[in-house]
């Protein structure tokens, strides 16, 4: 049975277009999340996949890298509840509407240092405690996120991906500092660390009057708080 | 003639000759340089140099410091110029800061000096932490790679034989990661880019 040559025209008009629509998307088919999360494997699929399609709705979801993170998480020789237990950080995060871009980094630099995944799920356990009290700190500073294209109801009320990037800056760079063993009593010197973070991101990533309105709003006592919260 | 008179004639005489004395030393400085003129001892670099190098009391040392301080200040200078014209960046094939391409992006360039070294790569947050070699296509022990990066904050580490190198000269900073360090690009933006 042969096809006319406008089915056929139609059929491959179709077919790119599916394929750009990805491409522009910067999306992974959710067949190949799932494909990896069985190789680590997960207890629970169904959870990491809703987690999964969650973090897609969100314009700044790394989707390339969530994959390379699970594939090489599988790869690993560590324990699978080890294994699970560093994703899960990952899905609490996409649940929690927090923006996973700082994990996932962190966990694949972990990985490509060979450092054990236990060390690895510590790391991320704390990064993730300090992305919700950071998100909580804004907001308690009036500092909110809006879906983009929804009416801003006040001016502190920032679109979501310019949000999400105050965020994880400010919580990956208190992250660094207790890592890099500081003492999160040091608001003073914590504060310098955000403020110099932020304002070297300024007109690069970050817009100057986020920057402007965080640094006006939080004091070092803040990020005291917000850093005693990780290691309490 | 009284013992007055005499001294009076005494008094002048001497006054006279003081005075002719005195007439004859001035300009007396002009003349003996004058005369000296062309006998003067004409001081050449070579003499220079050898007084220079020449022991003396406290040995060479001395004088050899003083020929090392000379050419710091002088190389201080020669820095100082180059960098206030832009000799570096001017030079082609080595531009350290980035460069803007048409699409947003700007050529970062990763140099890392490894003359021992077989193979050099760098991995960072950039390249979801899997290596990108770098290149020494004249076999300095200089290696190089430009990568087109997005505005933003970079975190990477060079690999060299395999063996991590997270304190690159060129970072703006230094962040420590799971016990080591890793280097800090800020691409774009304000201060630190």
């Amino acid at each position: 049975m042969s096809r006319s040559p406008m089915t056929c025209r139609a059929a491959l008009a179709v077919l790119t277009l599916a394929l750009l629509g990805n491409a522009v998307a910067g999306q992974v088919p959710m067949s190949e999340y799932e494909r990896a999360l069985l190789a680590i494997p997960v207890s629970s699929t169904e959870r990491f996949v809703a987690a999964i399609e969650l973090g897609m709705s969100q314009a700044d979801f790394p989707a390339a890298e969530v994959l390379q993170l699970i594939d090489r998480l599988a790869a690993t020789p560590d324990s699978g509840p080890e294994k699970e237990a560093l994703l899960l950080h990952v899905v609490a995060a996409l649940e929690e509407g927090l923006p996973v871009d700082g994990l996932v980094t962190k966990g694949l630099e972990g990985l490509a240092r060979g450092i054990p995944v236990a060390q690895i799920e510590q790391s991320l356990h704390q990064r993730l405690v300090l992305l919700a009290e950071t998100r909580d700190l804004l907001y308690a500073k009036g500092i909110f996120s809006v879906a983009p294209g929804s009416p801003q109801s006040v001016p502190t009320a920032l679109p979501t991906p310019r949000f999400n990037l105050l965020v994880t800056h400010i919580s990956d760079t208190i992250a660094d500092y207790l890592e890099g063993g500081g003492s999160p009593f040091e608001g003073q010197t914590l504060y310098q660390e955000v403020r110099f973070r932020l304002t070297s991101l300024e007109g690069a990533t970050l817009v100057s009057e986020d920057v402007d309105l965080v640094l006006k709003r939080i004091e070092p006592a803040d990020l005291t708080r917000v850093a005693l919260s990780a290691v309490t | 003639m009284s013992q007055n008179d005499f001294n009076a004639v005494l008094r002048d005489s001497l006054r006279q000759e003081v005075s002719e004395a005195a007439a004859g030393l001035v300009g007396l400085e002009e003349r003996i340089v004058a005369e000296l003129g062309e006998r003067r001892p004409q001081l050449r670099i070579s003499d220079w140099l050898r007084q220079l190098l020449a022991p003396t009391r406290g040995g060479r040392i001395g004088q050899l410091s003083l020929v090392g301080a000379t050419a710091t200040i002088c190389l201080l200078i020669g820095f100082f110029v180059a960098n206030q014209v832009g000799l570096t960046d001017s030079t082609p094939g080595i531009r350290l800061t980035p460069t803007h391409a048409s699409d947003g992006n700007q050529e970062v360039l990763f140099v890392l000096p490894a003359l021992d070294a077989a193979d050099v790569s760098v991995v960072g947050s950039f390249n979801a932490w899997e290596p990108t070699a770098l290149s020494d296509e004249d076999n300095d022990g200089i290696w190089m790679a430009s990568i087109p990066l997005p505005p933003g904050r970079y975190e990477y580490a060079f690999v060299i034989d395999g063996r991590w190198w997270g304190q690159d000269p060129l970072a703006d900073e230094y962040v420590q990661s799971f016990g080591e360090y890793s280097s800090v690009r800020y691409v774009g933006g304000g201060d630190g880019a």
